[in-house]
C-alpha cells in the first residue's frame, strides 16, 4: 500500500476586491492533481512560484479542505480522519516563521513535544537524539531569536520529526539559507533518507531534487506535467543535448527563427549579467549549430557551448511550454 | 511664485496625502470605526457614569473633556505611525535621500492628521450628546469647531514631537499609549486642573489640549469665541512649541542617523 | 486515563512556556501594567473629590481589577494573531492536540500576568493616594481573586476563538476595553444602568468576580458570587472549545490560517 495516494485533488479560492461593490472572483490554484507516494521513498515537488505546491500541501496535511477529489495518509482520510493523519506525518516550512522566537530551541521543542503527545519518560531522550541529528547539541539552551536562518531550519525539522512522523513533508525548506547551510540541511535530508524516512520535498534548487529525489512529479498552473525518476525526467523531455549561446542584446527577436531550425524542441533566454544567454534544446544525434547560428546572424555572439542536458533544462522545459 | 515654492506646496499637500493614506493603516474601515469612532464614545460614557457615580461634575463637563481629549488617539498615533512606520516598510531612507524640504515633509504629513483628530473630537461631541442627553446650543457649534481644530492642530504638534522620539524607540503604539495616557490624567479631561494638586495642575497648563478643552467647556456652557480667545491662543502656543521641537528632533534624528546608521530597522 | 494526563500536561507546559514569552517582552508588559494605572489614577483623582473614604477604597479595588479586564480583553483577541504572524498557528493546527489545549494555555498566561496589573494598582493607590484596602477574609478574597482570573482566563479563551478569522482582533480588543469596565461594576455601580444592560453586564463573568472580591475585602460572604463566576467561566470554555473546532474547519475551508 502507499503511504500517501492524493486522488484528483482540486482546490479553488474565492477573492473579493473592491469596497462597495464586491467582486468576486474564483481562482482555481490545484486542478485535479494525482500521485502516489511509496513507504521510504523521497519524492520532490517541483514547480514555479504560484504553481500550486504549498496548496497541494497543506490539503495533505488538513490546514486546507480541499474543494474536491481526496487524499488519504496511510489509509485515513485527510478530511474525515486529520487527527489520526496528524498524528502520524510532520510538517516543516522554510523561511524564519514558525518558532517561538522568545523561547530557546529546546522549549519550542518540549511544547511541540507535549503537542504531539510524546510521552514524557521519552521526551528527553528524543529531543537530545534529534539535536543531534540536526547538529543543534549544544545550541538547545539558547532562545531562537539569536539562531541564524540555517540553524532555525533545522530546529524546524527537529521539531517536524519529534513524534517520529512516517511521512515528513519538507516544504521549501532551504528557502533563504546561504550555500553552506544549505549544503548542511541537504546532507541532514540525506541522512533522514538513508534512516529509511519516507518524505515529500519541495524545492527551487534543481541539482538539490536531483541528488535528494528518488522520484518527482513536476506541477505547473496547478497541474501535474510530469513525473518520474530525475533520469527519467531528463530523458524524457531532453533525449538530445543543448546549446548554450552568450549573446549581447536582441536575442529576444530573433527566437522564432531559432525555433524554425529543424531538430530544435526549445530555445529560452536565460537573461545573466551581462550576457543574455540563450539556450536551445536539440534532437539527440543532430549537429545544427551551424544552422541556429546562421538563424542569430547579425546580432553580437560570445561563448558557444554545447553540452548535455541537466534536471533544470528539463525543468525550465516543462514548466515554460 | 518661484519652482521651489510649489516644489515645497506640493510636497506638504500632495505628499502629506498620499504618505497618510499609505501608511496610516487604520484608515480601514475594521480598524478605523472601533478605535476611532465607538471607543471614544465609550471613554465618554465610561466617565460621566464614573463622574454619576462621584457625584462631582455634570454630564457635559466629561462629554466635551473626554471628545477633545480622544483627538489625541488619531493625533499621536497617525503621526508616529506616518513617520516612524516607515522605518517597517524601510522607507525612510529612501525619503530622507530625496532633496524635497524637510519641513514641508513633515508638516504636510501632519495635515491629514489634524483634519482626521478634528473630524474625530467632533463626532464623538455630537454623538456622545445624543446618548447621554446633553444639549449643545446650535449656536456654540462654530465655536466647538473652532477650539476643536486649535486642539488637534496642538496635539498633533505633540504627535511630530514623539513621532521623532518614536523612531528611537522599538515599540511606538506603546509609546503613543503613554503619552494618551499622561493626557489623560493631567489635560483637565476628567479632573478640573483647580481639583488637582497643584504640581499637576502646572504640569497640565504645558500640555496641548488642555486650554482647548477649558475653552470649548465655556463656549458649550455659553461663551462667545471671543472670550476664549486667550484660552485658544495659549493652546496653539503650547502645540506650536511642540511642533517646533518635533521638528529640532527630526533633523537631529536624521543626523545622528547618517552619522551612526541607526535609522532602519533589520 | 492517559488522555487526560497528557491533556492536562499540555494545559500546564503550554502556560508556563506562554508566561515565559509575555515575560520577556517586558516592554509591553510595563505598558500592560501602565495603561491601566493612567485610568485608575483619573478615577481616583474623581473619587477622591467626593470626600468619602469608603468611595475611595470602594474605586481602588474597582481599579485593581479592571486592569485585569483590558490586559485580557486586549491581548487574547491579538493572541491567535500574533501566532498567525509567528508562523506558528498552522502548526498548532496540524498538531493532533485539541486547539483549545494548544490555545487555553496562552490566555491563561496572560491572566496569570493580568495579577500583576492587579497588585501594581492596589500598590499604586496606597503609596499615591494613602488608600488602604482592608481585607477581612484574606482566605475568601484570595479564592475570589483565583475564581475571577480563570473566569477571565476562559472568556479571553472565547473571544481569541471569536475573531480568529478576523484580521484586525486587536482593533475589536481595543474596542472591547471600555465597555467591560462601564459594565462589570469596576467603578460603577451596576444600578445606574438600563435593566437590558444590566443583563448584559450579568453574563460577563468578571461582574460577578468583582462583586465576591469586594465581599471578600469587607467581610461578606463572596461565594455565591465565586460560584456563580466559576460557573460562567465554565460556559465560556465549553462555549469556546466548540467554536474553536468549528472555526478552524471554517478557516480551514477558506484557506485563512497562514498569513501569506
Amino acid at each position: 500500500m502507499s503511504i500517501l495516494e492524493a486522488r484528483d485533488l482540486r482546490r479553488s479560492f474565492t477573492s473579493t476586491s473592491g469596497m462597495l461593490r464586491r467582486h468576486r472572483k474564483e481562482t482555481e490554484a490545484v486542478k485535479g492533481v494525482t500521485f502516489d507516494i511509496e513507504r521510504g521513498e523521497v519524492f520532490g515537488l517541483l514547480g514555479p512560484n504560484g504553481a500550486g505546491k504549498t496548496t497541494t500541501i497543506k490539503m495533505l496535511i488538513t490546514l486546507l479542505l480541499p474543494t474536491s477529489g481526496s487524499a488519504s495518509i496511510l489509509g485515513y482520510d485527510v478530511v474525515d480522519d486529520a487527527r489520526e493523519v496528524r498524528r502520524r506525518i510532520g510538517y516543516v516550512f522554510g523561511g524564519d516563521r514558525g518558532l517561538y522566537e522568545r523561547l530557546s530551541a529546546l522549549d519550542n521543542l518540549r511544547y511541540f513535544a507535549e503537542l504531539y503527545a510524546v510521552p514524557a519518560r521519552e521526551q528527553k531522550a528524543r529531543i537530545g537524539e534529534l539535536l543531534e541529528l540536526v547538529g543543534l547539541s549544544g545550541r538547545e539552551g539558547e532562545r531562537v531569536e539569536g539562531f541564524s536562518r540555517g540553524m532555525r531550519q533545522r530546529l524546524h525539522i527537529a521539531r517536524g520529526l519529534l513524534h517520529d512522523p512516517d511521512l515528513l513533508f519538507l516544504d521549501e525548506p532551504s528557502l533563504g539559507i546561504d550555500p553552506v547551510g544549505a549544503r548542511e540541511l541537504r546532507q541532514t535530508i540525506a541522512s533522514l533518507r538513508t534512516q529509511g524516512k519516507t518524505i515529500l520535498l519541495t524545492t527551487h534548487y534543481m541539482f538539490e531534487a536531483d541528488e535528494l529525489c528518488d522520484r518527482i512529479a513536476v506541477i505547473r498552473q496547478g497541474e501535474l506535467v510530469a513525473e518520474g525518476t530525475p533520469a527519467q525526467l531528463k530523458q524524457r523531455v531532453t533525449a538530445g543535448s543543448v546549446l548554450e549561446i552568450d549573446t549581447f542584446g536582441g536575442v529576444q527577436d530573433r527566437l522564432e527563427r531559432v525555433l524554425a531550425v529543424p531538430h530544435v524542441r526549445s530555445a529560452t533566454v536565460d537573461v545573466r549579467a551581462q550576457a543574455e544567454t540563450l539556450v536551445v534544446a536539440l534532437d539527440s544525434g543532430s549537429d545544427v549549430t551551424a544552422a541556429v547560428l546562421a538563424a542569430l546572424d547579425g546580432i553580437p555572439l560570445g561563448r558557444v557551448v554545447a553540452r548535455e542536458p541537466t534536471l533544470e533544462d528539463a525543468y525550465v522545459e516543462l514548466v515554460s511550454s | 511664485m518661484s519652482a521651489r515654492f510649489i516644489a515645497a506646496m506640493r510636497v506638504l499637500f500632495v505628499g502629506g496625502i498620499i504618505s497618510f493614506r499609505g501608511l496610516f493603516n487604520w484608515l480601514n474601515p475594521y480598524i478605523y470605526v472601533p478605535t476611532m469612532l465607538v471607543a471614544p464614545i465609550f471613554q465618554v460614557l465610561l466617565f460621566a457614569y464614573i463622574g454619576r457615580s462621584a457625584a462631582v461634575a455634570n454630564d457635559a463637563f466629561y462629554l466635551v473633556g473626554n471628545a477633545v481629549q480622544y483627538a489625541s488617539i488619531p493625533c499621536l498615533f497617525a503621526m508616529a505611525n506616518t513617520i516612524a512606520g516607515e522605518r517597517w516598510t524601510q522607507t525612510l531612507g529612501i525619503v530622507l535621500a530625496t532633496p524635497a524640504n524637510r519641513v514641508a515633509l513633515f508638516v504636510g504629513r501632519s495635515l491629514p492628521v489634524i483634519v482626521n483628530g478634528g473630524f474625530v473630537a467632533l463626532f464623538t461631541l455630537a454623538v456622545g450628546a445624543r446618548v447621554l442627553g446633553v444639549t449643545i446650543p446650535a449656536g456654540a457649534w462654530p465655536g466647538v469647531l473652532c477650539a476643536i481644530a486649535v486642539a488637534s492642530a496642538s496635539c498633533t504638534g505633540l504627535g511630530l514631537l514623539q513621532a521623532a522620539l518614536a523612531l528611537r524607540v522599538r515599540s511606538t503604539a506603546v509609546l503613543s499609549n503613554i503619552v494618551f495616557g499622561v493626557l489623560l490624567v493631567f489635560c483637565g479631561a476628567n479632573v478640573a486642573l483647580d481639583a488637582m494638586p497643584a504640581w499637576m495642575a502646572s504640569v497640565g497648563r504645558v500640555l496641548p489640549l488642555t486650554h482647548a478643552i477649558q475653552a470649548c467647556r465655556e463656549i458649550v456652557a455659553g461663551s462667545a469665541v471671543g472670550d476664549v480667545l486667550g484660552l485658544l491662543g495659549r493652546e496653539a502656543a503650547v502645540g506650536g512649541v511642540y511642533a517646533v521641537l518635533g521638528l529640532v528632533a527630526l533633523r537631529f534624528v536624521e543626523d545622528q542617523s547618517r552619522r551612526r546608521a541607526t535609522l532602519e530597522l533589520q | 486515563m492517559t488522555g487526560l494526563r497528557s491533556a492536562v500536561r499540555v494545559l500546564v507546559m503550554g502556560w508556563w512556556l506562554q508566561l515565559k514569552i509575555v515575560a520577556v517582552n517586558a516592554f509591553d508588559g510595563v505598558l500592560n501594567i501602565v495603561y491601566p494605572l493612567f485610568f485608575a489614577t483619573t478615577a481616583l483623582l474623581m473619587y477622591r473629590q467626593s470626600g468619602s473614604p469608603q468611595a475611595l477604597v470602594y474605586a481602588a479595588l474597582g481599579a485593581a481589577v479592571m486592569g485585569t479586564w483590558s490586559a485580557m480583553a486586549t491581548s487574547a483577541s491579538g493572541a491567535l494573531q500574533s501566532q498567525r504572524w509567528q508562523g506558528t498557528l498552522e502548526l498548532l493546527v496540524s498538531s493532533p492536540t485539541r486547539m483549545a489545549l494548544a490555545i487555553l494555555p496562552i490566555t491563561a498566561a496572560l491572566a496569570t500576568v493580568a495579577l500583576y496589573s492587579l497588585v501594581a494598582t492596589l500598590v499604586w493607590g496606597r503609596v499615591v493616594f494613602g488608600i488602604e484596602v482592608p481585607i477581612v477574609s484574606p482566605l475568601a478574597f484570595g479564592a475570589a481573586l483565583l475564581v475571577t482570573l480563570a473566569s477571565l482566563a476562559t472568556f479571553g479563551f472565547l473571544l481569541s476563538v471569536t475573531v480568529v478569522r478576523y484580521r484586525t482582533g486587536w482593533a475589536l480588543g481595543n474596542l472591547l476595553e471600555y465597555p467591560g469596565w462601564l459594565l462589570c461594576g469596576f467603578l460603577v455601580p451596576m444600578d445606574l444602568f438600563p435593566t437590558w444592560v444590566q443583563w448584559i453586564a450579568r453574563a460577563l463573568p468578571p461582574t460577578w468576580g468583582m462583586d465576591a472580591i469586594r465581599a471578600a475585602a469587607s467581610g461578606a460572604s463572596p461565594w455565591r458570587d465565586i460560584a456563580v463566576c466559576g460557573a460562567l467561566g465554565l460556559g465560556y470554555a465549553v462555549l469556546g472549545t466548540y467554536l474553536s473546532e468549528r472555526l478552524l474547519d471554517s478557516a480551514r475551508r477558506h484557506g485563512t490560517l497562514a498569513l501569506t
